[in-house]
């Protein structure tokens, strides 16, 4: 009786089902690839590669009327036959994709996507990983549309999200949240809560000289590829992050590996680093409103000679290098009574060229190379960028090398 | 009763067994066989890039969309092309079925020219 009493409702669930599956079928059957097919979208919001880091959209494009209507052009002729004259991803074209294209009224969705993510998208198509491996269909733009009308094309596509405002992370902070995370459980110690390098632990690193946590929000960064007085890249950014910053600190930083007063996050997966360095420069607007990004190119290193050792030596006195560094590199140049001091006003010492594992930056004749072509902001350390002619910079690179302890054999382990 | 839970069962495993038998492919035109009425794609999915043979059906066509050029209408038409028509390099994307030992489509969507 009992059985009976639930076979009917239970037969009723069967065809209910039946219909849903009917009318929703889910697609299981292999692919031609053998596999599974995965109904999912599967759009990762991974974060834009390095080469990409740096391709922040101008916050004006956003809302430039005139943008939006050049990028409606472009977008109806090229974009909507997938993506839909909604914008809505259910473009004719797009429908039997595999791997759906985006629906740009998804507000969630879009405002996880970052400025930078776009426009590798919009660049690379899906020719590249993860979405290659996924299946997507996505055309590559980059050899058919400038920078300028791809930007045009995100502008009108972010219309559809309703958002009035421009599509950067202060506006959309979920967009940098796992970086924000990350920095909450890694960074705040030293860098503060606010990213301002007032953390708790911080003074105490260094206490009461320099070097200091590095403020965030400012525009002085010490590491840089790029030109005296440039915010740095995002590569430098990552490069920072991954080597940590070597300089002699206070007793809480005995404990760090090669007398770094930063820690090397080497073992952080390259991905969490990226995603970290995404909200360390949403702190600062500054990376938003630079139209170009220039970097110092560095030369192939050349071989080293005594001749070039010997140019290196004049150089160094005629740069004034040893009125700091000293005659022999071991900072013994600054007259007593004049003591050498950073941004803040902190006492701050020459680096001691003849330890070259100490060097802030790296000891790679490449390392030093940039160094001298960009200065250390914030430090006495100037950039010889405008003054130094590159050869002239190898030779004082090598001769610099030369004052360590291990007479300028500065390998790739140094780093 | 129980027949009754049996034929239910019954069907609802035939028409989920069709209906999975479905898959969305899509990739770059490799090669068109006219005569066979095949085209070939490179497809990657899961990782993997592989050369998959798409059999147009009998009575199957190839379609690119093109905007309306009727009055008032601006959407996106359908354009019939012959399947010879398609040149390697150009993206389609299909909706297959196995038969044997084959993928079977009976349409074939032009994604992009190029």
């Amino acid at each position: 009786m009992g059985a009976r009493r639930w076979s009917i409702p239970g037969i009723a669930v069967v065809i209910l089902a039946a219909a849903l599956w009917i009318t929703d079928p889910p697609v299981t059957r292999a692919d031609p690839n053998g596999e599974k097919h995965e109904d999912e979208g599967g759009h990762a919001h991974v974060p834009a590669p390095l080469a990409y880091a740096d391709s922040h959209v101008p916050i004006s494009v956003w809302t430039d009327p005139k943008m939006i209507a050049r990028g409606k052009e472009i977008y109806t002729t090229t974009c909507a036959v997938c993506h839909g004259d909604a914008g809505d991803g259910k473009g004719p074209a797009g429908l039997a994709l595999p791997l759906k294209p985006s629906d740009f009224r998804d507000k969630a969705g879009l405002a996880e996507m970052r400025d930078n993510y776009w426009f590798w998208r919009v660049s690379e198509g899906g020719q590249v990983e993860p979405f290659k491996s996924k299946g997507s269909a996505m055309p590559p733009w980059k050899d058919v549309l400038s920078v300028e009308d791809r930007w045009a094309v995100m502008a009108y596509q972010h219309t559809f999200s309703g958002h009035q405002g421009p599509h950067v992370p202060w506006e959309h902070p979920e967009s940098v949240q796992v970086g924000h995370d990350i920095f909450t459980m890694s960074c705040v110690a030293c860098h503060g809560v606010q990213g301002k390098g007032d953390g708790t632990v911080g003074a105490t690193l260094s206490p009461r000289r320099a070097p200091q946590p590095r403020d965030l929000t400012s525009s002085e960064f010490k590491l840089r590829s790029t030109p005296s007085g440039h915010l740095p890249t995002t590569a430098d950014l990552f490069r920072t992050l991954t080597e940590g910053i070597r300089a002699e600190g206070g007793p809480l930083t005995i404990g760090l590996r090669g007398y770094r007063i930063m820690p090397s996050f080497r073992h952080m997966p390259e991905e969490q680093r990226l995603e970290l360095l995404e909200y360390v420069k949403s702190l600062n607007k500054a990376f938003w409103a630079r139209t170009e990004v220039k970097t110092v190119a560095i030369p192939a290193p050349p071989p080293v000679t005594a001749e070039r050792l010997a140019r290196g030596k004049q150089l160094y006195a005629d740069a004034e290098c040893l009125k700091c560094h000293g005659a022999t590199g071991r900072r013994d140049g600054t007259p007593a009574g004049e003591e050498l001091k950073d941004h803040l006003g902190f006492p701050i010492v020459a680096t001691d060229l003849t330890k070259s594992a100490r060097f802030k930056s790296g000891a790679r004749p490449e390392d030093v190379y940039r160094t001298l072509m960009t200065g250390l902001s914030g430090t006495p350390m100037p950039s010889y960028g405008d003054s130094l002619e590159s050869d002239q910079a190898w030779d004082l690179v090598y001769y610099v090398l030369s004052l360590s302890r291990d007479g300028g054999q500065a390998t790739e382990v140094k780093r | 009763m129980k027949r009754l839970l049996l034929i239910a069962v019954t069907m609802v495993s035939a028409v989920g067994i069709a209906s999975a038998d479905e898959a969305p492919i899509s990739g770059t035109v490799k090669s068109v066989d006219p005569a066979a009425q095949t085209v070939t794609l490179e497809a990657t999915a899961k990782g993997k890039t592989r050369q998959v043979v798409v059999h147009l059906k009998p009575g199957g066509k190839v379609v690119r969309f093109t905007r309306s050029t009727a009055p008032g209408q601006t959407g996106f038409v359908e354009q019939a092309v012959a399947l010879a028509d398609l040149k390697p390099g150009w993206i389609v994307s299909a909706v297959t079925k196995h038969e044997g030992d084959k993928e079977v489509a009976e349409l074939v969507k032009i994604v992009l020219e190029r």
